[in-house]
């Protein structure tokens, strides 16, 4: 318990680091400090002024800090500015985040889901059969598909799937994402596939090498003499200790792909979170880019620390090594 | 299943790994990539008791040599004609109305990856392009492993308040999503191929310290580095002479695998309209300039991507070749 | 899907006539393919065991003890390995069997209790799981039954507070507590043959004795045959009904227990006896190492494999291997061609001692309070005690 409480207070620690470093940056952005004039260039300087006046820019660098990350504790994200001359039109940035965020998560649990699906099997049997010729076929292939980056995945993906032979749509295809089951699915096939193959690659050869390892183990040979069937033997005694490593890092990637998968949802044109995070980068939206910036890393720190705590869930022994310390 | 050298790379991301659970450290995702490809030996040394290399390393350590041939003799390659200009621009057919026709041509001949729209020959387009893809890739992580590799050294030997200090600089800077933090670097300073290779330094920067802090605790705690500082060695020297020399070529068949990852980065930032100014030709901007042609003419995209997916697995497998030969030495003594 | 499969090996594996041995090996020879050549870990064994009855068998590390009763259970790897000769388990032939028919034999018919209870049972399933796993495989019981079993299985090895161990993991158990549950396991079905492998190796002395008791127990109990694998023959002495000792991969010597102590014929053997420390000796007394390396069973020596060791050794036991010798006692005999106890015996070592053989000096200098078979003041030494021996070069 007390390590729990110490790991808590350095995640606090972190994430207002974090959080400061986030504000700091966002703020770099507008490069000669006229951070209004970037973020809605064409409005007359009345309505600029009358943004400044609105944003607080004129007061402390940590005052403004200040408010913001309360505002941002509260879930009060800032707005989005946008607009020209005269109208200048404004949309809370939670809202936004809101109907993007279920997007990526979605992405990502769909790609973690079928990265598993095929990883996991291949991994248990190519450890079974270790150094069989399926075996160096598999991890020849997981190797290949290593080196290839999601990007080129998703375009050829989209060349051929999409255009060539348009089976799947394209975001051309679709002006909305959609939220019909089916077509939601069609839509998410490509970008799925895209994240999918690189992280099978990674799942396939950790959980092979780590399952290898655990079936030279003395126990697995008391199963074996126990009578158990070679399938119950794998899955049963051999799958969940070697699992540890594979769902770590199966739990961390989904972290990192919320935000790291903003070249594939750029490609397929996926309303996600990441593409909405390069865009507003790109074009000085500097209160969107802090909060969202933020926003993902308080979701990656956070998730962390659930992995921890689930680690020490499926791993008895460091459970029981905790409650000792 | 015989002991696995405790730096191997397998070893040190496991260690990593293991970490992970005791500090909250982020794992990124290059570091999963390199972990991926380290995990399970049977690539590059199935064959491990043969001695020289395996036909997949020669086919690599070619691929890797042609490459940065061509990148550096690039110019003469143009002046004698080998390879078309890559500024020089086909002509479009006119058709009867008077119109310029697409010149996008797929490959041919003449043209071994085909024309762009502007009737651009691609291979010597890719060839300029490696030009700086390779600088940006090798640069960028010989700046992060110098830093890196540097505060992942003393984090790893000195375990107490620098170890921990460095470890929590660690923390936040991987807090932030990889290829954001390079957006974000690259748009505050402006697109150059100099600020590129800094953002994407910055990036690797802490996935390499992490990598060499696992490598430099496992050996720090070995009984010839603890023996050497019982007898009276100076920290410097026990880090310079001890340590440092046995964390090298695990370290080394992790940066082959760090300029790889950040190749891709690169052609990433690229996509996202993010990376090196697309007047420049790198091979990102070349994919770049052919997303909106990929019904038409796949070749734009296509031929880099091959090129890209090739430098690639050959610097993953040079990494395997690498750590399987210190494998080999380790198990020798 | 077990059921079904237990259908089938019932028919398959139905009882033998009683009068057959439960098991019987003939010729049995397992050989690994290693990088430095073929390594003959069993090399022509033989034995039979009859229902209820304790085998003990003898060894060095590297004497093939261990692998003979994996060779036996069939738990060998399944690469670079050859078995050859015949394994029956009630009359029938094992060798061959298919994988579904060993699992029936596994668990149920023959079971195993292995060296270090500490790596053998899976650290991340609870116990009453890895009890309950195994009945419900073989047995056509409902959970709730086998958890009951499970219960009065641990009560019955001597786990206090059954109950709540049966939801505990491995870790939180001591590693006397893991090896009574290790039987547990092993007894769980009422197989017929136990392997116990080294059961009390890794264990702290003041438990090895409790464990070794609570096998015997449970083995007269169930009326299982047992075969007890070990490199200490105080371990057998009093456990078992018959002794076999091994090395480099062959019986050496095999007799009924009591008369192995009193009529040893083997220098192997004795040199194993010797090496036991005796509690009449006085402390520090210097314990009889076996001088030289153990075998070595890929490119093991001509003739009698422990001649290089040997302090009696001739010219014919380099040159020529001696076969299993019958003597006057039934059950009992022996490879060797200068028996321990004979006059060519009191012979060789003198010869050997004069030409200066480190084997033959090194049984002299330790006749110094561990006095020997050996040793010129002690002309019949094996009368199976230790306490003479202690007096011996005195």
């Amino acid at each position: 318990m007390r390590m729990i409480l110490l790991k808590l207070l350095r995640l606090v620690v972190v994430l207002l680091v974090v959080s400061f470093l986030t504000f700091w940056f966002g703020k770099l952005i507008g490069g000669n400090n006229d951070l209004v004039a970037k973020m809605i260039p064409f409005s007359s300087e009345q309505e600029k002024d009358r943004v400044r006046e609105q944003l607080g820019l004129d007061k402390p660098f940590f005052t403004q800090y200040g408010s913001w990350l309360t505002n941002f504790a509260r879930g009060d994200f800032g707005e989005l500015y946008t607009g020209t001359g005269k109208n200048v039109t404004s949309v809370p940035v939670s809202e936004i985040v809101a109907k993007r965020l279920p997007v990526s998560l979605e992405l990502m649990l769909s790609a973690q889901l079928l990265a598993l699906a095929v990883a996991v099997p291949l991994g248990v049997f190519s450890a079974y059969k270790a150094n069989s010729k399926f075996d160096r076929g598999a991890n020849m292939t997981m190797f290949g598909l290593l080196a290839l980056p999601p990007f080129v995945v998703a375009l050829v993906l989209a060349i051929y799937l999409g255009a060539q032979w348009q089976w799947l749509p394209t975001q051309s295809d679709l002006p909305n994402f959609p939220l019909n089951p089916l077509e939601n699915w069609r839509y998410l096939l490509m970008p799925t596939i895209s994240l999918a193959l690189a992280q099978m690659a990674i799942y396939m050869r950790l959980l092979r090498s780590d399952m290898i390892a655990t079936l030279q183990e003395d126990f697995i040979t008391t199963a074996k003499a126990k009578g158990i069937p070679p399938h119950r033997v794998l899955f049963r005694h051999a799958l969940r200790p070697s699992s540890l490593t594979l769902l770590t890092v199966a739990g961390l990637n989904v972290g990192a792909l919320i935000g790291g998968a903003v070249v594939i949802e750029r490609i397929f044109k996926v309303p996600g979170i990441g593409g909405q995070l390069a865009a507003s980068i790109l074009s000085g939206q500097f209160i969107q880019t802090q909060s969202i910036v933020l926003l993902i890393a308080v979701f990656y720190v956070v998730l962390n620390f659930a992995v921890d705590i689930l680690y020490s869930v499926l791993d008895p022994r460091i459970r029981h090594a905790r409650a000792i310390a | 299943m015989p002991e696995q050298s405790p730096d191997s790379g397998e070893e040190i991301v496991r260690t990593l790994v293991a970490d992970e659970q005791r500090h909250d450290l982020p794992a990124d995702e290059p570091s999963l990539l390199i972990a991926a490809v380290e995990a399970g030996p049977e690539i590059a040394h199935n064959r491990r008791r043969r001695k020289g290399l395996g036909i997949g390393a020669w086919l690599a350590i070619i691929w890797i040599s042609l490459l940065l041939f061509s990148a550096i003799f690039q110019p003469l390659l143009v002046s004698t004609g080998v390879i078309p200009d890559p500024e020089a621009q086909e002509l479009p057919e006119i058709s009867g109305t008077g119109e310029a026709l697409v010149v996008a041509q797929p490959p041919s001949l003449g043209h071994l990856m085909g024309l762009n729209p502007r009737g651009e020959d691609i291979l010597s387009l890719v060839i300029e392009g490696s030009r700086r893809s390779l600088v940006i890739g090798f640069v960028s992580v010989f700046l992060g492993f110098m830093v890196g590799g540097f505060l992942g050294l003393l984090a790893g030997y000195f375990k107490g308040r620098t170890g921990g200090f460095i470890g929590s600089l660690l923390d936040i800077l991987l807090a932030f999503p990889q290829l954001i933090l390079a957006l974000f670097v690259v748009e505050v300073l402006g697109h150059t191929v100099t600020n590129v290779t800094f953002a994407l330094a910055i990036v690797s920067t802490p996935v390499l310290a992490r990598i060499a802090r696992a490598s430099s605790l496992s050996w720090s705690e070995r009984e010839f580095v603890v023996a050497a500082r019982a007898q009276g060695a100076k920290h410097r020297r026990v880090l310079w002479r001890e340590v440092l020399p046995n964390t090298l070529p695990a370290m080394l068949s992790i940066a082959l695998l760090g300029v790889a990852v950040v190749i891709v980065a690169e052609a990433g930032l690229a996509l996202l309209g993010a990376g090196v100014a697309p007047d420049l030709v790198t091979w990102g901007n070349i994919i770049q300039t052919g997303v909106p042609e990929l019904k038409d003419s796949p070749h734009i995209v296509l031929a880099p991507s091959i090129v890209i997916f090739l430098t690639v697995l050959a610097l993953n497998y040079l990494g395997d070749v690498v750590r399987a030969r210190f494998d080999v030495r380790e198990a020798a003594l | 899907m077990s059921r079904r499969r237990r259908a089938v090996g019932v028919e398959r594996f139905e009882p033998a006539p009683l009068d057959a041995p439960l098991l019987e090996v003939e010729d049995l020879h397992t050989h690994f393919r290693t990088g430095r050549g073929v390594a003959r870990a069993v090399d022509g064994v033989s034995f039979s065991l009859e229902r209820g009855r304790t085998l003990g068998v003898v060894g060095e590390s590297g004497s093939g003890k261990t692998v003979l009763a994996r060779s036996i259970m069939g738990l060998l790897p399944k690469s670079n390995v050859e078995r050859t000769g015949s394994i029956k388990f009630e009359g029938r032939e094992v060798i061959g069997a298919t994988p579904d028919d060993l699992r029936e034999l596994w668990g149920s018919q023959i079971s195993m209790v292995f060296q270090d209870p500490m790596t053998s049972l899976n650290p991340v399933m609870k116990i009453g799981k890895q009890i309950t796993e195994m009945l419900l495989q073989h047995l056509d019981i409902s959970k709730d039954y086998a958890r009951e079993l499970a219960l009065s299985l641990l009560e019955s090895v001597g786990i206090p507070e059954a109950d709540r161990r049966l939801k505990e993991y491995p870790h939180q158990m001591s590693g006397g507590m893991r090896q009574r549950i290790m039987i547990a396991i092993a007894i769980a079905c009422g197989p017929k043959l136990l392997f116990a492998d080294e059961p009390t190796t890794a264990l702290d002395v003041t438990v090895q004795a409790q464990i070794l008791d609570l096998l015997q127990a449970q083995q007269r109990e169930r009326f299982m045959a047992m075969i007890l694998v070990t490199h200490d023959l105080g371990v057998v002495a009093g456990r078992t009904d018959e002794i076999a000792v091994m090395y480099a991969g062959r019986v050496v010597e095999k007799a009924p227990t009591k008369v192995l102590f009193s009529e040893l014929r083997h220098p192997y053997t004795e040199a194993l006896l010797r090496s036991i420390p005796k509690l009449g000796a006085p402390s520090h007394t210097r314990l009889a190492a076996i001088g030289g390396r153990p075998p070595d069973i890929v490119n093991p020596p001509a003739g009698c494999k422990f001649s290089p060791r040997c302090p009696y050794a001739r010219e014919r036991c380099l040159e020529e291997e001696p076969p299993l010798i019958d003597t006057a006692t039934p059950g009992h005999e022996f490879r060797c061609w200068i028996p321990v106890g004979t006059p060519e015996n009191r012979e060789a070592l003198e010869a050997n001692r004069a030409a200066g053989a480190p084997s033959a000096l090194a049984v002299v200098g330790e006749g110094n309070g561990m006095g020997t078979a050996a040793a010129p003041s002690a002309p019949t030494p094996h009368t199976r005690s230790g306490s003479i021996d202690t007096k011996g070069g005195a």
